[in-house]
This record gives C-alpha cells, structure tokens and sequence, in this order.
C-alpha cells in the first residue's frame, strides 16, 4: 500500500471552499429553522386547532423520516411546486430546514411546558401583564433548558449538512468525493474528509458538553 | 400536476424487500450497537482512568464525524487500511453500530450517573461486589430510566439506515432510488417511501414512551 498525501494539501482551496460551504449550510439553516421552530411552536401552543393540528403533522412527519430522503424528495417536488429550477444548494436548505426546524419546535415547546405553572400565576398575582410574565419569568428560566438541547441540535446539523452531497450541494463531503474520483487517492480523501471533519466537530461537542454544565438544568 | 403511483404498487414486492433490508440492517445495528454502548458506558464509568479516557475520546469522536463519513470510510478506506473487504451491507452494520453505540454509551453514562451515590454505598454495605452492584442495584433502575432515551436511538438508527444507500446497499432508500429512475415518477415513489419510514419509526418511539410511562416508577429511588 502506498499513500500519497499531497494530493490533499493540493487539492487544499477545494476543500477549503467545501468547509465554507458546510459552514454557511449549517449557519443558514439554524437562522431559518429557529425562527421556524418558534413559530411551529407557537402554533401547537395557539389553542387554535387548525393551527396546532398543522403543526403537530409537520413536526411529527419530518420528524419520522430520514433526512436523506427528505433531500431526494426536495430535489424532485421543489421544481414541481414552484415551477422554477432551483440550485441545489437552495433545496439542500430547504430540506435541512424544514427538518431542524420540527426538531427545534419540540425543543421550545418542551422547554416552555417544563416551567411550572405556579411561575406564571405568580407573576399575574403580582399584577404582572401576560407579556410580561412571559418574557420576565417563564422565558428567561425555559431559554437555560433549551439552549443546551439546540446546541446539540446544532452538532448534529453540522453532521447533517454531509447529507445534501447526494443532490451534488459542493459542500465538504462532495468536494472530497469528487477529487477522491478523480484522482483515484481513495484512502487518503476519505481519511482527510474524516478528519477535517472530526477537526470542525470534535471542538463543537466539547462545548457541547461545556454548554450543558453550565446552563444544563437538574432537578 | 397528475400523479401516477401505479409504478410503487407495480414495484411493491422489490421495495417491500428494501423495507425487509432496513428492518434487518436496523436490528443488527441497534442489538450490535447497544451491547458495545453498554460496555462503553460502563468502561467509562467502572474503568480505570485511561480506559476512561480512551472511550471518552472514541465517544466524542463519533459525535463530531457524520454517518455519511464513517460508513463511506468504512466501504471504501477500511480494505484498504486493512485489507479486509467488508460486503456494503455489512460496512453499513459496522458504521452504524459503532455510530449508535457512541450514543447508547451517552444514555447508559448518563443512566449510572442519575442513580443517587446512597444506591452505592448500600450496596457496598451491605457486602456485595462491584458486579453484583452494577447488576442488581444500578442498571436495572438506571435501564427503566434510559428508556425514553433508547426509543430515540432506535428510530434515529432507523432513519440513519437510509444513508446506506451511498455505499449501495439494496435497502429501502435504495430500492425506492432506483424505481424512481426507472419509472420517471420520483415524486410519488420517493412519497411512498416517506410514508413506509414514518410508519416504522412513528410507533418505536410511541411504544417505548408508552412502555415507559407503565413502569416509570420502577426507575424512581
């Protein structure tokens, strides 16, 4: 067997823009799927049966079914439904998004259920507006609950991004794939993926863990 | 827009065994990943200090690599590494097994930890061994506590099978791949398929939550 490891260093600017890529998927994709995991949130929470049966279906189907299948699935029904040919880097967000954002819906509902009810009484009894409360006592105890379960939420998106190279999104995973079929170095690319991944992730689970010490609530 | 799922029903019988094959690639991968996560959790937490941190490094490891990656390096960079060839069907058993039981090592860590020191002490006192300790008074209430926990596993192996399909093998995501090229209908096979993978995950976690819910005191010291 002999390696030859220069074939990374000098594929290096490829592989760096498939780091950026991966980055700027995970970074947009949590900017979509927050606010979209709120508002799927809020819809459950509305009291208005329509609006949280919608939701309870939406987080529950993407929440039942792989990724990867998600992204084929995008990849063929978003130029149907939308009549436009979309890049593929525009439906590997979209899938990536609708995923998280059922994920990040249960995370917020749950944070939000597990402050007691007693803390909202409380602050009405005291004269408190139902704004006020929210924001100045249930929010504020709920954000250390939820904060730890979207940082791994986040770890796992990041893992998850590698997913959108089937639809040839040129992100890290693509990028290696493609040079290691072109210049037949199989071993070293896919060793060199691997490890830039675990380079780029490794540090994201340790403050993972950090995040969970510090904010991560017991009772 | 006109849909046309005559091609899924035509296919039924091969995508059927796509679904056999995600069933089988699951349960191997959720029995093999389970006993290596539970050595790993309690290697982590019983072992000495370097064993500790050995399987502390391999816990995080596979935290921070995607399936994708893993079982793409195991297909294709493991013969060559070793100089074993491994079957796709049997790479993806060995990635995903050693993926989840990273996550089951997790759950049992997290498990051992929650059971009051008290539980140890009275154990100790009363004169038993450590083994006896781990196997008569801490798992089996630490086991009912990790149940919710172990549902998510399952169904996230069972959704993360899917990724097989990288590395060919004929499972569901496959199958449903390949009648999507043939019959030029991607949309409703790929639909098809959406539909068989909630309806072997939905109810996973459904039952272990209910299964939990029956017998959460057990876990309660």
């Amino acid at each position: 067997m002999n390696l030859d490891w220069s074939v990374v260093f000098s594929h290096w600017p490829l592989l760096a823009h498939g780091v950026l890529m991966t980055v700027l998927l995970t970074v947009l994709t949590m900017l979509i799927a927050i606010p979209g995991g709120i508002v799927l949130a809020a819809m459950r929470m509305s009291g208005s049966r329509v609006l949280s049966l919608v939701s309870v279906c939406f987080v529950e189907f993407f929440r039942n079914v792989p990724i990867i299948l998600v992204v084929y699935w995008a990849f063929y029904v978003m130029p149907v439904l939308t009549d436009l040919s979309l890049p593929a880097f525009v439906t590997g967000l979209t899938a990536l998004a609708m995923n998280n954002s059922a994920y990040n819906s249960e995370t917020f509902r749950s944070g939000l259920n597990s402050i007691r009810k007693g803390q909202r009484e409380a602050g009405l009894a005291l004269g408190m507006s139902g704004p006020q409360t929210f924001f100045k006592i249930v929010l504020p105890q709920a954000w250390r609950r939820v904060l730890p379960v979207l940082a791994s939420a986040w770890v796992s998106l990041f893992k998850d991004t590698s997913l959108v190279s089937v639809i040839s999104v040129g992100e890290l995973t693509y990028t290696a794939m493609l040079i290691r079929s072109q210049t037949f170095r199989v071993m070293e690319m896919i060793t060199a993926m691997a490890v830039i991944y675990w380079l780029m992730g490794y540090p994201q689970a340790k403050l993972v863990d950090w995040i969970n010490r510090r904010y991560g609530v017991s009772e | 827009m006109d849909f046309d799922f005559t091609p899924v029903f035509d296919s039924a019988g091969y995508l059927l065994g796509g679904v056999g094959t995600t069933i089988l690639l699951s349960l191997l991968s959720i029995i093999l990943g389970g006993v290596i996560g539970l050595a790993v959790g309690l290697g982590r937490c019983y072992g000495s200090r370097p064993l500790a941190l050995v399987l502390g490094f391999y816990v995080d490891t596979m935290r921070a690599i995607p399936v994708l990656v893993l079982l793409v390096w195991m297909y294709f960079a493991f013969p060559i590494a070793s100089g074993i060839n491994l079957p796709p069907f049997w790479a993806a058993v060995v990635a995903l097994s050693l993926h989840s039981a990273a996550y089951v090592a997790e759950i049992f860590r997290a498990g051992i930890q929650s059971i009051r020191s008290g539980q140890t002490r009275a154990g100790l006192a009363l004169g038993m061994s450590t083994s006896q300790l781990i196997r008569k008074i801490i798992l089996p209430q630490a086991f009912i506590r990790m149940l919710p926990d172990f549902g998510s596993i399952i169904s996230r192996t069972i959704k993360y099978t899917s990724i097989a399909t990288v590395i060919a093998v004929p499972e569901l995501m496959r199958r449903a791949d390949t009648v999507a090229t043939q019959s030029y209908r991607p949309i409703e096979v790929f639909t098809a398929a959406m539909v068989a993978y909630f309806v072997m995950t939905f109810p996973v976690t459904r039952v272990v939550d209910g299964v939990y819910r029956r017998v959460a005191h057990r876990g309660q010291s």
